[in-house]
């Protein structure tokens, strides 16, 4: 039956057309041949363009599509492609229109680049995973990554970058990520071996997912902090990386650090994933809370989170006003979102902060009261308790005051004049710091066209230009092994 | 049955012997003994091969190593504490589910060890071993117990800590709840010396926990001798030292300056 079909598929290509198909395959030819310039010249920059125009037809792909392109792109009967055409569903019964058959003939003579064939072997990945095809997607995307261990190209690093991560996707839809954790270790090695920045970034990303979905942030941390940084390649996973750091600081306790690394996450993050920024935000919120800091309205109110974030506005609600009672029936309203978003744990860290915050309250608007007044006002259960909470809030800084053992009374300081201390000066100057460096960034970061002083050659010119020293290159190395 | 594994487990059955004896000094003997012998066993993590006996092996070393982390409580001693919990924890992570049931033994070492990141006030590595388990398991009186000991320490709330030395759920909890009270002790005098201007020596050895006047003198001259004792008060005055008069920071402020003329001299 298979061969069958097989059989069709490779004598018909061209017949397994629908009538709006063309001008989506015809793009997918245009991207192959963007993909075909870069892997000549070497120019990383137009795969990545290649990859960016590719999302964009993601919504449009159909098998019928895709079989015909993948005859375009591979040779027919290499194990690619068979492979390959064995993942897509047959459309066989559709009416056929012929005008592609041609260039199907002319691709098939020539000699297929790797490129091409990851950039096949992804196409169809992404199409297997929006099909909901999880099974057949994880076979596929662990062909594609035995494949690419074996290839050792500067221009493929963005296409498997892509792969890695689509590979990662569908064994987490199927909930078995633990399975493929050495498989990742294992080609974070060989990335890291070649050089290959991006894919190290991308794994990085990967592992670390890999290990938070199990809340393995032990391992998480100790992988993090040893595996090499450098300046980061993609924008997206960098908001990944720092979203993923700033969880695991979270849970460490250092949430100085973690808000930094969740808010700028959250701002990095491009305006369309909105589900990412919500997770920031969720998280940053939490954080910003432990820290004794109250996060703006506007947070709740950003465009499309309102709905999502309504359980954390009210919790912050609570901790605002620091009433025990309503922050207790806050948790447990909406238990089940804190448990799904996995913030249960720190939401029971955030008692204390409720207190701490009501005993601020209480200590500006008094400057001298009964201790017992204080647990009731807190509702603690004893005066004992309050005197100790007050006397450990007084050590951490949290409020100025003195108690009073033999009268049992809480007596507060006056607020120094922050004007007269450096405070302002040091605020000044942090600002000042920011907008220097982010002008030098400016600077840094201006790209400029290559060779544009120099005489203009056409594309077609440099690639000669290029092949001839590509050749001469060869002669070269031919010649040095000759002497040997 | 293997004898490999006959062997073992007569071991541990003189090892089990000597413990209920409480000869602690052969059971340490015993038990390194028997963690040599346990390293045949190729079944045990990490490397988890399928052998015949894999699940008696499994739940053989599972045992010792349980049994090796209460003896360690027993002789109080934390490092060795440590070692075997570490040694143990792959038993319940990663053979847990699929390969063996759930030991009754496994909380409460949990918890204990929770306790133990307490003591030593490893407060983040106490929250990261707290993400690791399920709902259920927090629900559990052991793990309860030291989830709530660590909020109301974190809260200030010491006299609470000290109640729960009461309601201990195993009875290996109590060396780390002794050992919490003294940790509790020192954080009273930290908060007391900052909150208060002087207190009675009554209230202070009341609040400090001591039985005796003559305890609490002892405790001030070793730990905190700034503090003075005068007229049946104790003053935390003196620690507190007033406020250095204010400095103009000199040296900072050119250094700022002078890094804003250089890069404004950049931009222009």
């Amino acid at each position: 039956m298979t061969q069958d079909v097989e059989m069709k598929e490779q004598a018909a290509p061209s017949n397994s057309l629908t009538s709006s198909s063309p001008s989506t395959l015809q793009h997918l030819k245009e991207i192959a041949s963007l993909i075909e310039t870069a892997a000549y010249d070497r120019e990383i920059r137009r795969i990545l363009r290649a990859v960016r125009l590719t999302m964009a037809l993601r919504r449009k792909l159909k098998p019928s599509v895709l079989s015909a392109f993948i005859d375009f792109a591979l040779t027919p009967g290499s194990e690619a492609h068979s492979r390959l055409s064995s993942y897509l569903p047959k459309e066989d019964e559709h009416e056929m229109e012929v005008d592609t058959a041609t260039s199907a003939v002319q691709a098939s003579a020539k000699h297929t680049l790797p490129e091409l064939e990851i950039y096949c072997y992804w196409l169809v990945l992404i199409f297997l995973i929006d099909q909901k095809k999880y099974n057949e997607a994880k076979a596929c995307s662990s062909a594609s990554i035995a494949r690419l261990k074996n290839m050792n190209r500067r221009t493929v690093d963005v296409l498997a970058a892509r792969l890695y991560f689509y590979y990662s996707l569908c064994y987490e839809l199927t909930g078995d990520l633990a399975e493929i954790r050495g498989n990742l270790l294992a080609l974070h090695r060989i990335a890291t071996l070649r050089h290959d920045e991006l894919g190290q970034e991308t794994l990085l990303n990967l592992l670390l997912r890999n290990y938070l979905h199990y809340n393995l942030y032990d391992q998480a941390e100790k992988l993090r902090s040893k595996a090499p940084r450098f300046e980061a390649h993609s924008n997206q996973q960098f908001c990944r990386y720092l979203f993923y750091l700033g969880k695991i600081r979270t849970i460490q306790l250092e949430y100085t650090d973690a808000k930094e690394c969740l808010l700028q996450a959250a701002r990095k993050a491009p305006v369309a994933a909105l589900g990412f920024r919500v997770q920031c935000n969720k998280w940053a919120i939490i954080v910003r809370l432990l820290l004794g800091e109250i996060p703006e309205r506007t947070v709740f109110m950003q465009k499309g989170m309102e709905k999502a974030l309504r359980p954390y506005f009210e919790l912050t609600n609570a901790v605002r006003i620091g009433d025990l009672e309503l922050f207790r029936s806050v948790a447990e309203k909406f238990s089940s979102t804190f448990s799904s978003d996995r913030t249960h744990n720190l939401i029971v860290r955030l008692r204390h902060n409720v207190i701490r915050t009501g005993l601020r309250n209480i200590s500006i608007s008094y400057s001298r009261i009964s201790l017992v007044d204080v647990a009731k006002k807190l509702r603690l259960d004893s005066v004992a308790d309050a005197e100790s909470i007050v006397a450990k809030a007084i050590r951490d800084g949290a409020i100025d005051a003195t108690l009073d053992h033999a009268n049992g009374c809480m007596l507060s300081k006056e607020t120094g004049d922050i004007y007269s201390t450096t405070e302002p000066q040091m605020a000044f100057n942090s600002r000042i710091a920011f907008c220097l460096n982010m002008h030098n960034e400016a600077v840094r970061a201006l790209r400029f066209p290559p060779n544009s002083h120099k005489e203009k050659e056409s594309a077609e010119k440099r690639r000669e230009r290029q092949q001839q020293e590509q050749e001469l290159a060869k002669h070269i190395a031919e010649e040095d092994d000759d002497e040997f | 049955m293997d004898p490999q594994l006959t062997e073992v487990s007569q071991l541990f059955q003189r090892f089990n012997a000597a413990f209920i004896r409480k000869d602690y000094d052969s059971c340490a003997n015993l038990l390194s003994q028997l963690k040599v012998l346990l390293t045949k066993f190729r079944s045990l993590p990490p490397l988890f091969e399928n052998t015949p006996n894999a699940e008696n092996e499994l739940l053989l070393a599972r045992e010792i190593y349980e049994q090796a982390v209460v003896l360690s409580v027993k002789i109080e001693d934390q490092d060795a504490f440590e070692r075997d919990f570490f040694q143990l924890k792959p038993y319940y992570t990663d053979a847990g589910s699929s390969r063996l049931p759930a030991s009754p033994q496994e909380y409460p070492i949990l918890g204990l060890n929770l306790l133990r990141l307490l003591v030593q006030n490893r407060i983040a590595e106490f929250h990261t071993e707290l993400e690791l388990l399920s709902a259920s398991a927090l629900e559990n009186p052991c793990i309860k117990h030291a989830v709530e000991l660590e909020q109301s320490f974190m809260e200030g709330a010491y006299n609470r800590v000290l109640s729960a030395r009461q309601t201990a759920p195993h009875e290996t909890y109590v060396y780390f709840m002794d050992l919490l009270a003294k940790t509790v002790r020192d954080e009273i005098a930290g908060c007391s010396e900052k909150a208060y201007d002087y207190l009675s020596i009554n209230d202070a050895r009341q609040m400090l926990l001591f039985s005796s006047d003559q305890e609490l003198l002892e405790y001030i001259q070793e730990e905190h001798p700034e503090w003075e004792v005068k007229n049946g008060f104790v003053f935390f005055q003196k620690a507190k030292e007033s406020a250095p008069s204010k400095e103009i920071p000199s040296l900072q402020l050119i250094n700022q300056t002078l890094s804003y003329a250089r890069e404004l001299e950049r931009i222009v």
